[in-house]
């Protein structure tokens, strides 16, 4: 998904004074992006819609903080990458889970089956889903992914590749030479 | 014959691949199929339609935004009244320091009297029409403005400027909440 959206500075200056229709706009035009962001790295909808609202409430307390450097949906997509992460890892820290472990299919799809992207998307590990997302559709480096999670550039690097030949095994192509 | 792994092609599509790999990618099919592959799923991620949710979550934000600056302003009424004090304190001791800091020390007193005022009518519990409860997010707001402006160092005849602002507003909003009170019996 590709957000090209422009922010009058007006109405960022409206919503630094505390403005309460300007924070509204803001929250109306970036809703979507962080939703679709968060949901394709959280495991259900519930999850991404408490990520877009503690995004948003981070937006809000932390607005002026915001200088104009660089596009602000780059500014709101970090935060609502890194309460994405924190809700991860603090999921997977109960759990008692490692962050590379690869989940087990949910019921009715198998590996090496032909199911569409989505679907075979949905069933990486969190990391896994997370670091393709960030990567692949955002556009974040491998620097910045290892920086957001807190772990090596390596790890991202290899977490991408195990992705990517995940994907691959269950999307069934995985019949030729590289098989 | 050795062909790339996944790490090589993921290498070449990013510019990053060994010697061995940029050169075994040029002569081998399968391999160029496998990076053509990658692109392709990519392009595919890219393209997957924009999901929305299915709860629209503002009025959450909103309603904990304007609880979080209802609890700030409160500690400000804490905080005001405890300046005041020292100020009036200073000035019994420094009898020259003039009317400004007595304006603001004035200030400050009214505006704390106002926040204790206000906590009678218990603010987040009473039914407000829809009039009356624009005005009083308005007013919220352009506290809330003020009490921004309070936190930047400031002259003092600004300082004075403003704490009479936030007196203003403090009174329009106990009256709006006095008012509403009184209309319902609460």
């Amino acid at each position: 998904m590709t957000v090209a959206l422009a922010v009058p500075d007006v109405l960022v200056a409206r919503a630094k004074a505390g403005d309460q229709a300007a924070l509204e706009s803001l929250f109306r035009a970036f809703e979507t992006p962080v939703y679709n962001l968060a949901r394709r790295i959280m495991r259900t909808p519930e999850d991404a819609e408490d990520v877009l609202q503690e995004t948003f409430l981070e937006v809000v307390r932390s607005i002026q903080q915001y200088r104009g450097e660089g596009h602000l949906w780059g500014w709101i997509r970090r935060i609502a990458a890194t309460k994405a992460l924190m809700r991860i890892r603090r999921d997977q820290l109960r759990a008692a889970e490692p962050l590379d472990e690869e989940p087990v299919g949910r019921p009715g799809t198998h590996v090496g089956a032909n199911i569409d992207l989505e679907r075979a998307f949905e069933q990486l590990s969190d990391t896994s889903r997370s670091v393709v997302w960030l990567h692949d559709v955002e556009g974040y480096t491998h620097e910045e992914i290892a920086e957001l999670m807190g772990k090596s550039v390596s790890f991202s690097k290899s977490q991408l590749a195990r992705a990517h030949a995940r994907l691959r095994r269950m999307l069934g192509e995985g019949q030729g030479a590289h098989a | 014959m050795m062909h790339c792994t996944m790490d090589d092609l993921l290498a070449l599509r990013a510019g990053e691949a060994s010697v061995w790999a940029r050169k075994h990618i040029e002569t081998c099919a399968a391999c160029r199929a496998e990076l053509d592959a990658v692109y392709q799923r990519v392009a595919q991620l890219k393209a997957l339609p924009a999901l929305r949710p299915s709860r629209d979550r503002w009025p959450v934000v909103r309603d904990a935004v304007r609880a979080e600056r209802w609890r700030k302003r409160q500690t400000w009424g804490v905080w005001s009244l405890a300046a005041a004090a020292a100020l009036a304190g200073v000035l019994l001791m420094r009898p020259n320091q003039g009317a400004l800091h007595a304006e603001l020390a004035q200030a400050k007193q009214q505006s704390a009297t106002l926040e204790d005022e206000l906590q009678r009518y218990d603010v987040d519990g009473r039914v407000l029409s829809g009039r009356a409860a624009a005005l009083v997010a308005d007013l919220e707001d352009r506290i809330a403005v003020i009490d921004g402006a309070l936190t930047s160092p400031t002259q003092d005849a600004q300082l004075v400027k403003l704490w009479q602002q936030r007196v203003g507003l403090m009174q329009q909003l106990v009256t709006v909440r006095a008012t509403r009170a009184r209309y319902v019996g609460l």
